[in-house]
């Protein structure tokens, strides 16, 4: 009887500590990503709102979202390489999953659930078959030319347009 | 001598007190007053939807520029930017998965979208329109459930809060009313009663007040970061005077035995100040790293800064418990009661312990990943943490062995002093009186054991604690 209450507990024990080290070992490794992640929505804001103060009027329309290629002023850091490996694709879900954060994932759905800054309903024909997923945008191989600098393989664009943007921001 | 200690330290609650009713009165009006000022175009003119589409491609151009790492093994699809995600490279036949957009405002971000990338190194083109195709459609079917939900979790965590603070208001005033209730464990129920008083109260206010009023979190002023800070701060109070009742009962019981009254100084300090330090440190980290407005978003990890220690604290607990239940073990083996009744018993001294030790939390540390898993998961978690109030309440006041006495006591002494049996009351009285006084004596030493001690029919001091088992 001892020993069932026993192993019960150690059953408990385990339990509790299995996950936060998974997590531990987790979250050491998303650190660093992490960090990174943390100063490029930073800069990328900034610079969003840097652009969208200087050219009011040239704000993107919606229909231009898709084909706009809209340079990056600043050369940081390198944006982090994720193959896709069978089916997990670039799954960042942050935040706090603890037990006791719930009460603040109820109040930031609520207040998302209140949002109205955001569009209440995707378009529905961008989701039926005959909407969003059309448009390939995959980098043409012969618009990008590979040169030696400094014994490292750097990608040069040949793009007049795109340095032209770049000069400008 | 001892009033002026309680006055002391009832001080600090009450200052808070003061804050709390303070932040209350200065965001109320700034709802008015933003009611009236912000110009409708807010909503429809600047979108969020645009903008966060906008950036995400930003960020896919960048990415795709970029990263050129890549060594191409074999067929591949390339990488692409969708209109609404951005796609790495993936393997021929393999199916690519994300999470949803947050674009808007019905895409539920733990839901996936999908893109398959065919054996001929192709992405999947939809049949029906000859063209590419992502599959969104699982992003927005549930998303009428999950609003229900968060109604249903809104409503579920006041009327939690609200039946909570009925419960722990009545008992605060037993506590106080009754002073021959009084003793050391009674004051640290009265400190955890009053964090768990707070902690409702803001709750309810940063429920109602910010997070379901959009116009305050636009407008983004200080008082609802302020209001934020307290509600952490509270909400680490809270648990921290669950992890000193853990810590007064496994002293008490487990460490010393023989031990004098323990300073209360030291409980204090850990209950009401140490929370204070996780929450600044949170406050300076989110004003640096991730100002949103209101810090109202969950989406980030510097909230771990605040409840890394809680549930540090609350493992804590949970090695008090179950050291506590396994003196609790032994000391009853010692009696040679019988064994089955032994253990009851013991797993309802356990049971009792769960709440008020904060254990639940432990026991269910981590959310599942399924939608369908997540949303019990919810529920779960949403009625045991908004619930928890009335529960310790009802367990540590009113089921409580010492408080009913004192009340059924008290009630006889008032029937008897307005009841019909005017003619018997003098006589009667003075027996009652000889007994209550006989009680309040025991007070807090009186020996009436089994688990029920953990649940205050004694006070367990000194070597009665030995007693209280036989």
């Amino acid at each position: 009887m001892k020993l069932i209450v026993l192993s019960f507990f150690c059953c408990c024990l385990l339990l509790t500590v299995t996950p936060s080290v998974d997590s531990a070992k987790l979250n050491l490794c998303q650190v660093l990503k992490r960090s990174i992640g943390l100063q490029r929505t930073k800069r990328d804001l900034s610079s969003l709102f840097a652009l969208r103060e200087a050219e009011p009027g040239q704000f993107v329309r919606p229909d231009d979202v898709k084909d706009t290629l809209l340079p990056h002023s600043s050369t940081g850091i390198g944006v982090r390489t994720k193959r896709s490996k069978n089916s997990v694709n670039q799954s960042r879900r942050s935040g706090c999953s603890l037990g006791t954060c719930t009460v603040h994932d109820l109040a930031h759905r609520l207040h998302q659930l209140n949002n109205k800054l955001k569009v209440s309903s995707a378009p529905i024909d961008k989701i039926s078959p005959l909407g969003y997923g059309r448009r390939r945008r995959a980098v043409p191989e012969r618009q990008m030319k590979l040169e030696m600098q400094d014994g490292h393989l750097q990608p040069v664009w040949r793009l007049h347009k795109l340095e032209a943007l770049l000069r400008r921001t | 001598m001892l009033e002026k200690k309680m006055d002391w330290r009832w001080m600090v609650p009450l200052f808070l007190l003061g804050i709390i009713a303070e932040v209350a009165v200065i965001a109320s009006p700034e709802v008015n007053d933003s009611q009236q000022h912000v110009p409708q175009n807010v909503y429809t003119d600047i979108g969020s939807t645009r903008q966060k589409i906008m950036t995400a491609q930003f960020e896919c151009y960048q990415k795709i520029i970029k990263d050129n790492s890549n060594v191409r093994a074999g067929l591949m699809c390339n990488r692409t930017w969708d209109g609404w995600l951005c796609w790495d490279d993936t393997d021929a036949g393999v199916t690519a998965h994300q999470h949803c957009p947050d674009h808007f405002q019905d895409f539920d971000p733990a839901e996936t979208a999908t893109k398959v990338c065919m054996e001929n190194g192709q992405w999947f083109i939809h049949p029906e329109s000859n063209r590419t195709w992502t599959n969104f459609t699982r992003c927005n079917a549930h998303s009428k459930e999950s609003r229900m939900t968060a109604i249903n979790l809104l409503y579920l965590a006041l009327i939690g809060h609200g039946l909570s603070l009925v419960s722990l208001f009545t008992s605060l005033g037993i506590f106080f009313h009754f002073k021959s209730l009084s003793c050391q464990r009674i004051t640290l129920h009265k400190n955890l009663f009053f964090s768990f008083i707070l902690n409702s109260i803001i709750t309810i206010i940063w429920l109602t007040g910010v997070a379901s009023n959009q116009e305050l979190v636009l407008r983004n002023p200080t008082s609802c970061k302020v209001s934020l800070f307290i509600h952490l701060y509270l909400f680490g109070c809270n648990y921290f005077w669950m992890l000193c009742e853990g810590i007064y009962l496994h002293t008490l019981i487990v460490v010393a035995v023989f031990a004098q009254k323990q300073h209360l100084m030291w409980y204090y300090l850990l209950g009401w100040g140490f929370p204070l330090l996780p929450t600044t440190i949170h406050a300076v980290a989110r004003s640096y790293y991730y100002d949103d407005n209101c810090w109202i978003s969950s989406n980030t990890s510097l909230l771990y800064i605040i409840h890394g220690p809680i549930c540090a604290a609350l493992l804590v607990n949970l090695f008090f418990l179950l050291n506590i239940v396994r003196v609790l073990i032994t000391k009853l083996k010692v009696t040679h009661q019988a064994e089955s009744s032994l253990y009851m018993k013991a797993v309802r001294a356990t049971l009792i312990l769960v709440p008020l030790l904060g254990i639940q939390f432990v026991l269910l540390p981590y959310k599942p990943a399924g939608r369908v898993l997540s949303e019990i998961y919810d529920y779960i978690m949403n009625i045991l943490m908004h619930y928890q109030g009335l529960l310790v309440a009802t367990i540590f006041c009113f089921f409580n062995g010492e408080v009913q006495s004192v009340l059924r006591r008290h009630w006889n002494q008032y029937r008897m002093q307005f009841g019909s049996a005017m003619a018997h009351a003098e006589a009667l009285r003075s027996t009652s009186y000889t007994a209550s006084s006989i009680t309040e004596v025991q007070g807090c030493y009186s020996i009436d054991g089994h688990s029920e001690h953990l649940n205050g029919k004694s006070c367990l001091e000194a070597e009665k604690s030995e007693n209280s088992f036989n």
